[in-house]
């Protein structure tokens, strides 16, 4: 126990969410920016959860119904995400390909996939291992955004491409889902505490310490 | 030496009220490039927001980063000249908004008609043809977004570099946090390029001088984002409130 650092919940502190100053829990407000004070945020691994089911729910939409549609000479194309990568890779335009693979399918699964293991260590169904965790919590915090960008290339090309008869460009169903998407898994990375998992990880090594002061 | 000469040219008595001023603000902006201020009272603690490690708050030379002791996260760092920074970066950002919504983003010549993109337009013919939430989210990831958070660096770290605090400014620091994540200009501008090599084949597409603009705020809010670090913003806020 000795060789462990204190941690403010320990000594009923709270390091204020806004502004990062650290108070006594029992005031209710921070005394500097009149946040609220939480020891964790509140219903973390619930909200995360909820966000994370919201969003895998749109996700099969975003995937199946067309992005955008395209009416070429009274020929109506419709364009799936899929669609746009490999019409990107048939014509050997590689980089933009894996851009739009890496942003639009692989981030918004790796985000799931990452985010649901969060949830799994820090409610204690998996080992927490915090140090690789909490790697792969701000990698989920620095990349959902990236995803965004199909959203907008829509919205570019809705905005462009109105020629009249020759073409137009209008907004499918599967756009809206994938915003809808992205942004749920923002707020499920927002409203996830990684606080938990050191929880987690020192409750372990609490419980196994006294075998090791006989060890030694 | 050169410390040397400024200061005797400033001591030279002089009844011209606009060296008097530049004087003034001289030796205001020289008093807010040094180091972060101490809070008032004993000891001070920071939590790291990863493993809720306690620490002392010491005291960090200029560009210098305190890292947590247990899982060596940064806790706090003291960024150079951080609100002079901000508001010059803050600044320039928000001038340069108004030149990227003034200018075209793309110019487009296909089939006789030559089409142009800017920001707002963008989101209104979202609107326009028949998803107004996608155009909403355009809007404010885009435009909004960007210009709070700018303004509202500014509005909070402008009156901090004459040691005044601005009305209001701790909820619009609140707000600041909140809004960091869901300023998306540099997906904005991959989206662009996406777009344009997209319509390589059906058009003629060329970039505008708002996509260069846009790219120069992209930095300058960069800049201007990660400029001062939150902990030292606050702790300036409760000195000057003080
Ligand atoms: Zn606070
Ligand atoms: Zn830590």
């Amino acid at each position: 126990m000795s060789d462990r650092f204190p941690r403010a919940i320990e000594l009923g502190l709270a390091g204020c969410q806004t502004c990062g100053k650290v108070s006594r829990l029992v005031l209710g407000r921070c005394p500097r920016c009149d946040s609220k004070l939480f020891m964790r945020k509140p219903d973390s691994v619930r909200r995360t959860v909820a966000f994370m089911l919201a969003a895998a729910a749109l996700y099969v939409p975003a995937n199946v119904l067309p992005m955008m549609s395209m009416i070429e000479m009274g020929v109506v194309t419709e364009n799936t995400i899929t669609g746009g990568i490999i019409y990107f890779w048939q014509g050997e335009a590689y980089p933009i390909a894996l851009v739009i693979l890496t942003a639009s399918i692989i981030i918004p699964l790796l985000k799931m996939v990452a985010l649901t293991w969060l949830c799994l260590a820090a409610s204690g169904k998996i080992k927490p291992t915090p140090g690789t965790l909490s790697r792969i919590y701000w990698l989920t915090e620095m990349m959902g955004r990236w995803s965004m960008v199909d959203i907008f290339v829509v919205g570019i090309l809705v905005a462009l491409v109105q020629l009249g008869n020759y073409m137009t460009v209008s907004p499918g169903p599967g756009a809206l889902a994938f915003a809808g998407v992205v942004v749920l898994t923002m707020f499920a990375a927002i409203s996830f505490d990684p606080r938990l998992l050191w929880d987690r990880f020192n409750a372990l090594q609490i419980d196994s310490s006294p075998s090791k002061e006989i060890d030694s | 030496m050169w410390n040397a000469v400024w200061k005797d040219w400033a001591n030279y008595p002089s009844e011209w009220s606009l060296i008097h001023k530049m004087k003034k603000t001289f030796f205001r902006l020289r008093r807010e490039l040094s180091p972060w201020p101490r809070l008032p009272g004993g000891a001070h603690f920071a939590a790291c927001h990863f493993c809720d490690t306690l620490h002392e708050a010491e005291p960090l030379a200029e560009g210098k980063a305190a890292l947590c002791r247990c899982c060596g996260e940064v806790l706090y760092q003291n960024r150079p000249a951080s609100l002079a920074r901000v508001t010059a970066f803050s600044l320039t950002a928000l001038i340069l908004m108004v030149v990227v919504n003034l200018f075209p983003f793309l110019v487009m010549d296909g089939a006789g008609i030559r089409t142009t993109l800017n920001l707002v337009s963008g989101a209104k013919a979202l609107v326009a043809s028949g998803s107004p939430l996608l155009g909403i989210a355009l809007a404010l990831f885009t435009i909004v977004t960007p210009l709070v958070l700018a303004s509202g660096l500014l509005y909070v770290c402008g009156p901090l570099l004459f040691g005044k605090i601005a009305p209001g400014a701790t909820h619009v620091a609140k707000w600041l946090n909140r809004m960091e994540p869901w300023n998306m200009i540099e997906v904005f501008l991959l989206g662009v390029l996406v777009s344009l090599l997209k319509l390589d084949k059906v058009a003629d597409v060329n970039f505008g001088i708002g996509f260069w603009a846009f790219g120069v705020v992209m930095l300058c809010m960069a800049a201007a984002v990660s400029g001062i670090d939150r902990d030292e913003l606050w702790d300036r806020l409760e000195v000057a409130r003080k």
